[in-house]
């Protein structure tokens, strides 16, 4: 066993100037409602905006259920809205292109 | 070739048995040829040098086949159903047309560690593509083990040998399935990293996975593979498997292995091989980890499931001795 790490949670703010969320930490089994719950409240946070914003630079990681959750909120727009995901961690981007590369509802930005 | 491949309505699936290029290459040609000629979409996924070989010998023809390296995409067994044949099967067998594919999953130089993992995809085919407009050929090299030939005959329900097509007596794909599932040999060496883990412990899990397949020598560039696959192995122990579970690490030929142990039990074959649409909730697990990994080997039974996957190491490309 190695030494207790700071336990590993997940934060929620809302974004400053545009539609959108900022979190911090990491998601997986135990973030997981934190993280249902950013969803559900994300495409109801612009409006009418074409686009929301999910700034993720202060996530660390990201499990396939999280990218899961993510991919079905994004199918889940109304036609032609899309969420834009500022820096995610790799392990997002890995899952993304593994299983839904071509999803028009995301679009990732460094 | 004749009836297997000229089957309509369900899946065909036949083994070739080919000695030399010149018999591969007539026979595979044909295959393809003859598919194209239906109007049929044709993919082949055959190891590096028999792919050269074939695409040569195709010619122009070569540009209307969707082209695989097996050696590459297929080096985990594991994957080859979800991600190589029903990725294409489902992608163009829409409205009933019937698809055709060369796959070539066992080649000289697979390894001792490999093959049981090969053996199983073989078998798991014939549950996958039941009833499905889908022929998937597959050629065996003779120069290949007796007991690898004889293991064809298990896994095809029909054999062609000599440019003759023949039911295989011996074919016998459940009872393959269940050989498969055997307990994995104890690590090579004395003191194999090991982490105790339970839902409050996931996130260490990953942190010690990742600190010690480092150290083992496990290139920087897949640590988020490993930490991904980690990450899902131990969470479905939490989840599904009695809430806790143990992750080892250790190094072995070329390659950092780790295994996740738990109380679970995986009692559908497939799991791990389907294709989630989409818009589906979950199901994506344990296929993310037979992607990942150039290996996966399980054994499972009511109360006990290992799940150990390979990841190689340096500059050999991470080939298992044989």
């Amino acid at each position: 066993m190695t030494s207790a790490r700071p336990a590993a949670g997940l934060g929620v703010s809302a974004l400053a100037g545009r539609p959108g969320l900022r979190l911090w930490g990491e998601i997986g089994l135990r973030t997981s409602r934190t993280w249902a719950g950013a969803l559900e409240s994300l495409p109801g946070l612009g409006g009418s905006a074409r686009c929301v914003y999910l700034e993720l630079s202060g996530v660390t990681f990201v499990d396939v259920a999280g990218a899961t959750a993510l991919a079905l909120t994004a199918q889940g727009l109304d036609g032609g809205r899309r969420i834009i995901v500022h820096r995610p961690p790799p392990s997002l981007c890995r899952t993304l292109e593994m299983f839904w590369s071509d999803l028009a509802g995301i679009e990732v930005t460094a | 070739m004749t009836e297997a491949t000229a089957a309509t309505g369900g899946f065909s699936h036949p083994a070739l048995f080919y000695r030399g290029a010149d018999e591969y290459l007539g026979a595979t040609t044909s295959f393809v040829r003859a598919g194209l000629a239906a109007g049929e979409p044709v993919a082949v996924a055959v190891p590096g040098e028999n792919l050269r070989l074939l695409r040569a010998a195709l010619g122009e023809d070569a540009d209307r086949v969707h082209l695989v390296d097996m050696a590459d995409a297929g080096r985990n067994p594991g994957r080859i159903i979800p991600r190589i044949l029903r990725a294409f099967a489902d992608a163009h067998t829409a409205g009933g047309r019937r698809a055709r594919i060369i796959g070539e999953p066992v080649w000289v130089g697979r390894s001792g560690t490999e093959y049981p993992a090969c053996l199983q995809h073989e078998a798991l085919i014939n549950h996958a593509f039941a009833g499905r407009p889908v022929t998937i050929l597959c050629p065996y090299d003779v120069r290949l083990a007796p007991a690898v030939l004889e293991d064809a005959h298990a896994t095809h329900p029909v054999v062609v040998r000599d440019g003759t097509e023949k039911p295989s007596p011996s074919y016998a794909p459940e009872q393959v399935v269940a050989s498969c599932n055997l307990p994995l040999a104890d690590p090579p060496g004395p003191d194999p990293a090991t982490f105790a883990f339970d839902g409050d412990l996931l996130p260490d899990a990953r942190h010690f996975a990742l600190e010690r397949a480092l150290a083992l020598g496990l290139p920087a560039g897949r640590g988020d593979d490993l930490a991904l696959a980690v990450a899902e192995l131990t969470t479905n122990s939490v989840v599904h498997g009695g809430g806790s579970g143990t992750l080892r690490l250790w190094r072995e030929d070329g390659h950092v292995v780790w295994e996740v142990r738990d109380r679970g039990h995986i009692g559908d074959p497939l799991a791990g091989r389907r294709p989630p649409p989409p818009d589906r909730p979950g199901g994506r697990g344990l296929l993310l980890v037979h992607c990942l990994s150039d290996l996966v080997r399980t054994h499972t039974r009511p109360g006990s499931t290992v799940t150990r996957c390979y990841l190689a190491v340096g500059e050999d490309g991470g080939k298992l001795l044989p």
